[in-house]
């Protein structure tokens, strides 16, 4: 089933001459900001602990660093509010992504990018699945296509993950085996407004639908999650996702798999030397 | 006989420094439709110093530049804010005022220290506002560029440089030569 899967994935990645757009919530696609830029974003996920019956809240503050044209990073720090008492700064993550295959034309692109991940986490680890924002130590590393073309994106993810004991003598409690993971993701976009650009001054408009998928390598156990996301674009510089993911499918346990994210992102181009 | 004088007339005349000055750059860029990857190439094309203003047609992924009065211009320098901003340079056209000048297809011009090569142009006099479009890697698609390559047998073509297949008493080798065609 999960081979099945994949191939699909695949195909619909590399063989399907789709159309879209690619400011993915849950995932980020294979293109990279511009050079010597600087992205901030304010994240925030609320999900509904369903075992301890409490709204879990986490605070992600995030920096982009456009590097040079194929390469950028992301420094994400992660705040929230375990057992819904006090918000506390437990965790941070640094990731990073090289474009390393780009076919470009008028209005469409096709690229390819590899990332890797590192986080930390010093939480107590209270689910088998792998989850690197706000819950998990450890690293991840993938490869991510993206076909972008006139006003559809489509995007598609493959990473492995490893998670290691978290900090604070948090151990992963689920067995050495079940450590190694593979995620795999879908994403698809359009720009829905506006119908003619004339101005930056203009808000953009678009509707996304994401497939977040995870199997755990040793016992087989998977997740798929599907997430509609509505974005607005200000100004050309100013991003705002309001995204709620859900669980369609899930034999791998999370403590709180439903629930809402908002971004708020703010770019500032050319800042940096 | 006299189409050689002519033609070696048309050489001397054209490695003579030229009265001209770049006006404007047009430039489409490959690989966007949103808002917001076109103001990050508009950013980072302003961030040029010698580039004076830049209008986008966002529609379009197209930028007109202008530039600084009596301001040193590098070509190479707009491709590659293209490029830093994460897109690519689909068509690049250069606007000048030119008076009286000799071009001669397959050879090359020095206009205000910059070298040009043209190809696929009629040996004409081009006198007022003239549009080189750039043919060079990275200024063209990929299968253009390829294709493209009939009209020369010059090496330059393929490196950007002068080589030995370029008159070195113009410039040396090594200097940066434009491929263009009107």
């Amino acid at each position: 089933m999960k081979r099945i899967y994949i191939s699909f994935l695949l195909f619909i990645c590399t063989g399907f001459s789709s159309k879209a757009q690619e400011l993915f919530a849950f995932t980020e696609p294979a293109s990279n900001m511009a050079a010597r830029s600087l992205g901030l974003r304010l994240n925030s996920t609320i999900f509904k602990d369903k075992v301890l019956n409490y709204n879990s809240v986490h605070v992600l503050p995030e920096v982009m660093l456009g590097i040079s044209k194929k390469v950028m990073i992301h420094l994400e720090g992660v705040i929230s509010n375990q057992g819904g008492t006090v918000y506390i700064l437990d965790g941070a993550s640094v990731y990073a992504k090289y474009r390393f295959y780009s076919q470009d034309d008028i209005h469409s692109h096709f690229r390819i990018a590899l990332f890797g991940q590192f986080a930390w986490n010093n939480a107590v680890v209270h689910q088998p699945a792998i989850d690197f924002k706000g819950h998990n130590t450890g690293y991840e590393i993938g490869i991510v296509s993206t076909k972008l073309a006139n006003k559809i994106a489509i995007s598609s993810s493959v990473s492995l993950l490893h998670a290691m004991n978290n900090s604070n003598s948090n151990t992963f409690i689920y067995g050495d085996k079940s450590r190694n993971a593979i995620n795999y993701t879908l994403s698809v976009g359009k720009l829905l407004l506006p119908k003619e650009y004339v101005s930056y001054n203009q808000v953009n408009v678009n509707g996304m639908l994401e497939f977040l998928c995870q199997s755990n390598l040793y016992s087989g156990k998977t997740f798929i999650d599907m997430a509609p996301v509505i974005q607005f674009i200000i100004k050309s510089k100013i991003r705002f996702d309001l995204g709620y993911k859900y669980s369609v499918s899930n034999t791998l346990e999370r403590s709180a798999p439903n629930g809402l994210l908002f971004r708020f992102e703010y770019n500032l181009f050319n800042v940096l030397k | 006989m006299k189409s050689k004088y002519w033609i070696v007339g048309i050489l001397i005349f054209a490695t003579l420094q030229l009265s001209a000055q770049i006006s404007k750059v047009n430039l489409q860029a490959s690989g966007l439709t949103c808002s917001m990857c076109s103001n990050a190439i508009n950013k980072s094309l302003k961030s040029i110093p010698f580039v004076e203003n830049v209008t986008a047609n966002i529609k379009n992924s197209s930028f007109e530049i202008t530039f600084r009065p009596n301001a040193s211009i590098e070509l190479d320098l707009i491709k590659k804010k293209v490029e830093d901003a994460g897109f690519f340079v689909a068509k690049f056209e250069v606007v000048l005022m030119v008076h009286s000048l000799a071009v001669s297809n397959d050879a090359h011009i020095d206009i205000n220290g910059t070298m040009f090569h043209f190809l696929h142009t009629d040996n004409k006099l081009v006198e007022g506002e003239t549009t080189f479009r750039v043919i060079d890697k990275g200024y063209v698609s990929a299968k253009e560029f390829r294709k493209n390559a009939v009209y020369t047998k010059m090496n330059c073509y393929k490196t950007g440089l002068m080589g030995s297949c370029c008159n070195t008493k113009i410039k040396s080798t090594g200097t940066r030569i434009y491929h263009v065609t009107i």
